[in-house]
């Protein structure tokens, strides 16, 4: 990665949004193809994006569909971060339930991460 | 973003050519990079794309990243985006 350049996304929108639940994948997508570095940040009801099968039933219009940016994200080495309570919250089993690659986190990892980023996005 | 002038576009051969027609952003923006591996340094990749907005994204990538926009020809129905790969 050039620069050492980081971009946080913070997503907290789910499938009832699809296409504020996309935006943010674009936008981490076209940072890691400039070789920006990528975190992205799941809390509140955005923790279902990152649950096995889900993405793939999510297109919002206009955009590509969710399980493809989730692949290209994956292959571009983005990481996935998802908030630990708000799984707990949901009755989410994150051992099982979360797609490969997934990281459960709490608060201060968060905050490590954005403090370490050039910018935080929050969507 | 690095724009130089004159080139005439039409007697310009790619190295390489990605067609991204159909593809919503960041698709072509993504088939860009993944084609550029295939691009010897000094290189012209020639990006197809049927989205509009794909040659003025595809040129602040290549300032962003360091090769050189060498602008777009239309087609019918989609454009025809150059880019140099300078590292």
């Amino acid at each position: 990665m050039a620069d050492n350049e980081k971009l946080v996304f913070m997503v907290t929108h789910g499938p009832n949004d699809p296409e504020l639940a996309t935006i943010p994948f674009v936008m981490a997508v076209a940072a890691l193809a400039a070789d920006v570095q990528v975190a992205m940040g799941f809390q509140g009801d955005a923790v279902r994006l990152v649950r096995r099968g889900e993405a793939e039933r999510i297109e919002a219009a206009g955009f590509p569909p969710l399980g493809k940016l989730l692949n290209d994200l994956r292959e571009l080495g983005g990481s996935l971060l998802v908030c630990k309570p708000c799984l707990v919250s949901r009755n989410i089993d994150d051992a099982e339930g979360l797609i490969d690659g997934a990281e459960v986190v709490a608060a201060a990892r968060f905050v490590a991460e954005v403090t370490s980023s050039t910018q935080t996005l929050v969507y | 973003m690095t724009i130089e002038t004159p080139i005439d576009l039409n007697t310009t051969t790619a190295d390489k050519v990605v067609d991204a027609r159909g593809a919503a952003c960041p698709g072509p923006l993504l088939e860009a990079k993944k084609g550029m591996g295939n691009v010897p340094v000094g290189g012209v990749i020639e990006i197809w794309s049927s989205d509009p907005v794909t040659k003025t994204d595809i040129g602040a990538w290549s300032g962003k990243v360091g090769h050189t926009y060498l602008g777009h020809l239309e087609a019918i129905g989609y454009d025809r985006v150059f880019v140099r790969r300078e590292k």
